[in-house]
């Protein structure tokens, strides 16, 4: 295992492809700023991202960051929300809709990491598309379309603490 | 570990004193609000608040998981339940406990032990502390009438399977142990498929006497003293005094002692409170529960004792010893706090949520308010309607009660009905005056008087 960690990220689809035939359940390595976790538990997940981590999906491994180096309190943080829109096509129009998170959790783009995003700015999407997931303590509920139009913006990053009530997207209807 | 960053899973008042408590201790705060809580002002004090969802307490501050997840997320390292939503809830420590958060309150374990009525019993029997005196299972007419005798009259027969009133009667003599034995059996059956009795003492007219207690988890407990509730209206508390000036010091210095063991037999940590039930004619204490969290009234025990227990339990939480030994605690004067709610008495005490328009608290040397309160606040129609606590602290309890009356005279509040001066008929009617009153005092004597008067 050490040899095939030597050049990480290099070996990562060989590392991959072991892992999925390997029967081990999960792995957490750490090298320098590289981190990976993989585990073959569909449902695990980021609670939050760690620095530095990254991960890679492929369908027969899923990945997820530990749970345990995210959960611990982090009172070095600053303590001031942070807000601010992330990405966008130019300023949003007057008549867009907003999407707002009906309760606080952690937001998640993807159903599972490394996945495809739910949406992209500039997809069409309809009526119930799924755009977004809300994690609480490991309960993940998607977030659904209620009308049809294009994102316009999304307006929080990957794996970030949203509020109940925050703007997650704006949707210009069709 | 001392707490670096508190999260505070409550609102209104509570919340905002939580706050204060732990900038005192250089402590950096996050207020959980609902939708509902945004603009309040333990939000606005604190260093960050975050919004849990919509006003709905459901969705919001009764949520566990969501509550954990945020105090996580916002990197807070300690939780303050305050008192109500989920302050007694075992379910938060040990979510907390999970995600190494140091919850302020007792172990999970106690809370649930202290939750059940009969473990709690038990724990009081074993602590040697006194129960309200009562019979086993009693099957006949002619047992009815011994236990009756042994017991002490008035009793009251209950039925085993029962609740809600029915199979319920008092007997005042033998002969109406023997009679209500055959009643209350005819109706337990009836009611529930189970004739099965046991008996009790009746205490016509007891005071709700309560004790402060602080522990270290590791079996040291300190008391603050003990309170009177026993102004009551459907088992809410209206008005609270400290100390209880209708017991006499030896009976006291067994309350405390009770008090205390009890918590001690447990290992108690942080703040809690032993309710008892103080029979007057008997000069006798009978335990009701332990209430595991800090309490609405906790500012009269802080008043005679000069003591922080809001400050106490953060720095236990953190993990420190207790701050003070008993003989360190010093009780003076008295004091008394009324719950000033946004309650329309004249109305049957209709909650009336709205805007206030005009706030202008008395102050002065000891008078104290607990209260999120200002102009132009709202006070939302999806929680309690407490809109604070005015407390005052006097040498003697007719000082006390005298500065109270001042007190309300000098407190405008405009833009919702409020409960003030009704607070103020009752601390100045002779019955509260000769400190003669009990628990069914205010609704079987004051109330009927107050709507003979408005009639």
């Amino acid at each position: 295992m050490t040899d095939k960690c030597a050049d990480l990220p290099a070996n990562l689809e060989a590392l991959l492809a072991e892992f999925a035939a390997s029967g081990v359940r999960e792995l957490h390595l750490r090298r320098g700023d590289f981190e990976i976790f993989l585990s073959s538990d569909a449902s695990a997940r980021w609670s939050a991202p760690a620095p530095g981590a990254a991960a890679v999906a492929p369908a027969a491994a899923p990945i997820a960051a530990p749970t345990a180096a995210a959960a611990p309190a982090k009172p070095t943080a600053p303590v001031a929300a942070a807000p601010a829109p992330r990405a966008a096509s130019g300023p949003v129009p007057a008549d867009a809709l907003i999407i707002n998170a009906p309760n606080l959790g952690t937001f998640y783009r993807a159903p599972k990491p490394g996945a495809a995003n739910y949406v992209e700015v500039g997809s069409k999407v309809k009526a119930g598309d799924e755009l977004c997931l809300i994690e609480v303590m490991k309960l993940f509920t998607a977030l659904t379309a209620e009308t049809s139009g294009t994102i316009h913006s999304v307006l929080v990053d990957d794996g970030e603490m949203v509020e109940g009530g925050q703007p997650l997207f704006a949707l210009v209807r069709d | 570990m001392a707490i670096k960053r508190l999260f505070i899973a409550n609102r209104g008042e509570i919340a905002l004193r939580i706050v204060r408590a732990a900038q005192a201790l250089n402590i950096e705060t996050v207020v959980a609000v609902s939708d509902a809580d945004r603009d309040t002002a333990a939000a606005r004090l604190a260093d960050r608040s975050v919004v849990l969802g919509p006003a709905s307490a459901a969705k919001s501050y009764l949520d566990p998981r969501l509550i954990v997840h945020a105090a996580r997320e916002s990197g807070c390292d300690g939780l303050h339940p305050g008192y109500g939503f989920l302050s007694e809830r075992a379910i938060l420590p040990r979510l907390c406990s999970a995600q190494g958060i140091a919850f302020v309150g007792p172990e999970p374990d106690v809370i649930d032990a202290l939750g059940d009525k009969l473990s709690a019993r038990a724990m009081a029997k074993a602590a040697g502390v006194p129960l309200v005196p009562g019979s086993e299972c009693v099957a006949s007419a002619a047992d009815a009438r011994r236990e009756g005798d042994r017991i002490g009259y008035p009793v009251l027969l209950k039925a085993s399977a029962g609740g809600g009133g029915r199979g319920m009667v008092i007997a005042n003599n033998r002969d109406e142990a023997e009679a209500g034995f055959h009643r209350a059996s005819a109706e337990a059956v009836a009611a529930f498929g189970d004739g099965t009795l046991f008996m009790e003492r009746f205490v016509p007219e007891a005071r709700h006497v309560e004790v402060q207690l602080m522990g270290d988890g590791k079996g040291q407990v300190v008391h603050f003293g003990e309170r009177d509730c026993s102004v009551q209206r459907r088992y809410q508390k209206l008005i609270e005094e400290a100390p209880c000036a209708a017991m006499p010091d030896h009976l006291r210095a067994q309350l405390h002692k009770s008090a205390v063991d009890l918590a001690a037999s447990v290992n108690y940590r942080n703040a809690g409170t032993a309710e008892f039930l103080f029979d007057v004619r008997r000069q006798e204490f009978y335990f009701i529960e332990v209430n595991a969290r800090i309490q609405v009234e906790h500012p009269v025990s802080e008043m005679i004792s000069g003591f922080d227990l809001v400050q106490e339990q953060i720095r236990i939480a953190g993990g420190a010893p207790l701050s003070v030994a008993q003989d360190q605690v010093k009780l003076s004067g008295h004091a008394i706090e009324c719950r000033i709610n946004a309650e329309d008495p004249a109305r049957d005490f209709l909650p009336s949520p709205g805007r206030i328009t005009r706030w202008d608290p008395p102050t002065g040397d000891g008078i104290r308010l607990d209260s999120h309160m200002s102009e132009g606040a709202m006070i939302p129609p999806f929680y309690d309607s407490m809109v604070g606590k005015l407390i005052v602290h006097g040498e003697t309890r007719a000082e006390a009660v005298a500065k109270l009356t001042d007190a309300i005279d000098r407190f405008t509040v405009e833009g919702v009905p409020t409960t003030l001066g009704l607070h103020r008929a009752i601390i100045t009617h002779p019955d509260f005056i000769a400190n003669t009153i009990h628990t069914r005092w205010l609704e079987q004597v004051f109330l009927p008087d107050m709507a003979a008067k408005a009639a």
